[in-house]
């Protein structure tokens, strides 16, 4: 196994499936787009500049995320009800804060490219350069985008605290 | 959102992330002290970060991991075509001998007009032939009858001459 790629899949295997489970809320699925990233990453690793793998396979991870979106829109409508009682992922720490799990559940109701947004910039912690070079927006559109969508989601916090 | 709205956003995600300078922050909360929708803004701004702060990367389960450190294993690079790889290189060489080859096993079928040709191209050797034979024979009939004649001519004067010799001696 190539050593870099090692180093790639301890890096950032965390931050890829971070980023899968929230777009496609559904672990098997969010499993299989991580896994098919890293599988292009494993193909493309003498094209790709080292110093910019995070970006790409970030990028990467979310496309593939989106074309599954998409596919199960075209195929059936996504019944998402069973995101309530999920354990696992993004909410398998539900029972130690309440807010969070809200919270989780409440950036997977943003719309795109909203939802990535404040996955990749708020919970992954990646700098606004990166994220844009990710989303292929500029830093600016990035800002606008991302402050939208914390407003949205202060909002919804505002209505759910007493 | 209106643009007043945008111009919130924009200070307030500035605050909260350290950008806005020193004096940029008193000004926002002196604009604050007189707003009471911007400072509801900014209160709520506050407790969504403190929000976000509890939730982080999630750790991949360890099938997913698992898999990812099989990538390599079960989807090898596929090799590159390449005309230069020694295994193609020698397949391009073999294509003109086995074109050759193909030619050479192939059974000659002439047409009529090659049949016609050859037919006519043999009479005429075979006239030259008989030409050349005729000639030849001549040739040979002369200079074997030459030779002949000469052999013979040449013994009988060797003859004669010795016999000449001979009668002088046995005179003297």
């Amino acid at each position: 196994m190539s050593k870099k790629y090692r180093q790639w899949v301890r890096e950032y295997q965390d931050q890829a499936w971070t980023v899968a489970r929230y777009i496609l809320k559904d672990a098997q699925e969010a499993e299989d787009a991580t896994q098919e990233a890293f599988v292009k990453l494993w193909n493309n690793q003498d094209n790709i500049d080292p110093n910019r793998v995070k970006p790409w396979l970030m990028k990467v991870t979310r496309n593939g995320c989106l074309d599954r979106l998409r596919r199960r829109r075209d195929n059936v409508e996504f019944d998402e009800s069973h995101m309530a009682g999920e354990v696992n992922g993004p909410l398998q720490d539900a029972t130690a804060n309440e807010t969070g799990v809200w919270l989780k559940r409440a950036i997977g109701g943003l719309k795109e490219p909203y939802r990535s947004l404040v996955v990749l910039r708020d919970v992954n912690q990646h700098s606004y350069e990166e994220v844009a070079g990710m989303l292929e927006l500029n830093l600016a559109q990035v800002k606008t985008y991302l402050h939208r969508a914390r407003k949205q989601l202060r909002e919804q916090l505002a209505e759910v605290r007493p | 959102m209106n643009e007043y709205d945008e111009k919130w956003e924009d200070r307030i995600n500035a605050l909260l992330d350290g950008e806005l300078s020193a004096d940029d922050a008193e000004l926002l909360k002196v604009e604050a002290s007189d707003n009471r929708e911007l400072a509801r803004a900014i209160v709520e701004a506050y407790q969504l970060q403190q929000v976000m702060d509890t939730i982080h990367v999630e750790r991949a389960p360890d099938s997913l991991r698992k898999r990812l450190r099989a990538v390599p294993r079960q989807h090898r690079a596929k090799p590159v075509f390449s005309l230069m790889q020694p295994r193609w290189a020698m397949a391009l060489a073999a294509i003109p001998l086995v074109l050759i080859t193909i030619t050479l096993m192939r059974p000659n079928t002439p047409s009529e007009a090659d049949v016609a040709k050859a037919r006519q191209e043999m009479a005429i050797a075979f006239a030259y032939l008989d030409k050349a034979g005729v000639v030849t024979r001549r040739e040979i009939e002369s200079t074997v009858g030459q030779t002949m004649a000469n052999a013979v001519t040449g013994s009988v004067n060797k003859a004669i001459q010795s016999q000449n010799l001979y009668s002088k001696e046995k005179k003297a």
